[in-house]
């Protein structure tokens, strides 16, 4: 009974040891705040962190909006006409050069 | 802040100014001394965080003075939001398939177990490694210089792995994707695609580093390892093998990760390059790591100057040092060649007898004569690939 129990033992941590289990870790990146944050909120987050818009340096409006051109037809955000018109003007207005 | 204005406003005028002559481009240091964060994500110590989802985070420049990066502080970056945060292995397999004789699932265990193991000490890097050097700001992440690092790899041969499936006369071409996944599900994963013949035998499929499991930030629980290459191809949470007789088109193939494909792989603002071909292998590039801006150093003491040099597996021949931004140069001390590929330790004597502000700068030689180009030297690209500008680091003598 007791070896039974040591083998079954076994067997659990062996089975354990191949399993890894992740805890991703959660920052947060600050974007300023302001009647359009709504826009960035819920149009980027869903495929990346703010981490990625505050990385880009200073830019052109033009290039703003090809980003957010290459969001909606590259990377399929369900990014609407309005959104893309606001999503472009707040990060011109923010990270614009 | 002010100061930064200035430099911004000047930058500004100064390529308003060059704009005239239709190359309104030019390259700067890549930004240095980035604030690593208060918080460290699984297996690693606080890196510079640039993302949490998906992860990208930067190795400092103080980690650069040994020719391994430690686990803890080897850089990550991933393309896909959506990573497998549960990996069980007794499910996990790698499905090789498409032309070949007989498909494969392979278990880890199977790796480790029915081929033969071969380690590489190999230097990884990110094709947008110091991405931030380019002006105008290219789209990317504006890496500085840690997206970096070298690590003993273990694992098995891909080629052995290709045999033991075998190759038919239409095996010309392969596609390798990890598990990680885009949001939208029409979006293709991260797939690459290799030539067969352009396979090393040193191109591995690792499931150690530097003598433990793979963090599972760089790619848990096996990755793609090919040595000289650009570190785009190197697919984490490797989960599948495509052999294919025609070329496939695939996004991060035919769009991202390209450069122009001329002389000087450069191209202007305002007229991108038309041709354009994949990151392959990398250039030869060496890095200060210590002093750092922030190292204080003291006049008349002894100041021994140390860093790392790589290049795409010819190895390195020589790493200079200026003390007088470039007209002077005296060489390193090298250390070890651990391999062709690896990170090859460099340092330098030096005492300084005068306080005052002195630059320090690195430049590597290769066996075959390349080296570094001074930073102003580099030609634009838009993806702000490739970037290998000599090295310098500022210090205050006091």
């Amino acid at each position: 009974m007791k070896l039974l129990v040591i083998i079954l033992l076994m067997i659990v941590s062996l089975e354990a040891a191949a399993i890894k289990d992740v805890k991703m870790t959660s920052m947060t990146f600050v974007i300023p705040t302001e009647k359009d944050t709504i826009v960035i909120q819920r149009n980027c987050q869903w495929c990346h962190s703010y981490g990625y818009i505050l990385n880009q340096g200073k830019q052109s409006k033009e290039f703003w909006h090809k980003v957010v051109l290459k969001m909606r037809n590259t990377y399929k955000a369900p990014i609407s006409a309005r959104d893309e018109v606001l999503a472009t003007e707040y990060l011109y207005r923010h990270f614009g050069n | 802040m002010q100061r930064r204005e200035f430099f911004r406003v000047s930058l500004i005028a100064s390529t308003a100014l060059v704009s005239n002559s239709a190359t309104a481009s030019s390259v700067i240091k890549p930004r240095d001394n980035q604030q690593v964060s208060d918080i460290s994500f699984i297996e690693k110590r606080p890196l510079i965080t640039h993302s949490d989802r998906p992860p990208l985070l930067e190795t400092p420049r103080d980690a650069f003075v040994n020719a391994i990066t430690p686990n803890n502080e080897l850089f990550v970056r991933w393309h896909m939001p959506r990573i497998k945060t549960h990996i069980d292995l007794n499910s996990y397999h790698i499905y090789v398939h498409g032309e070949v004789k007989e498909r494969l699932y392979l278990s880890v265990d199977s790796l480790k177990n029915d081929f033969e193991a071969v380690s590489v000490t190999v230097a990884m890097q990110c094709g947008g490694n110091s991405r931030s050097a380019f002006v105008p700001t290219t789209s990317g992440i504006q890496w500085g210089s840690g997206a970096m690092g070298c690590s003993v790899y273990k694992g098995v041969r891909l080629k052995d792995v290709l045999a033991r499936a075998g190759l038919t006369e239409n095996s010309h071409y392969i596609t390798f994707n990890g598990s990680d996944e885009a949001v939208m599900k029409k979006i293709e994963s991260f797939k690459r695609e290799l030539k067969i013949d352009e396979l090393s035998d040193e191109t591995i499929i690792a499931y150690e580093q530097n003598g433990e499991d793979l963090p599972f930030l760089n790619g848990y629980p096996i990755r793609l390892i090919i040595p000289g290459f650009y570190a785009d191809s190197w697919v984490k949470a490797l989960v599948n093998i495509n052999v294919t007789k025609e070329y496939i088109p695939y996004y991060y193939m035919d769009t991202a990760y390209r450069v122009p494909d001329n002389e000087r792989e450069s191209e202007t603002p305002l007229k991108h390059a038309k041709n354009t071909k994949p990151l392959e292998l990398m250039n030869i590039k060496s890095f200060i790591g210590y002093p750092t801006s922030k190292s204080k150093i003291y006049a008349k003491s002894n100041l021994r100057v140390k860093g790392i040099a790589f290049d795409a597996g010819s190895g390195i021949k020589e790493v200079l040092i200026s003390l007088d931004g470039g007209k002077r140069w005296e060489s390193a001390t090298l250390g070890k060649e651990l391999s062709k590929y690896a990170f090859r330790e460099f340092s330098y004597g030096v005492k300084m007898m005068q306080k005052g502000r002195v630059s320090i700068m690195a430049k590597a030689i290769n066996n075959r004569g390349e080296s570094q180009p001074f930073a102003e030297e580099i030609a634009w690209n838009h993806g702000g690939y490739k970037y290998n500008g000599i090295d310098s680091v500022t210090i205050d003598i006091v």
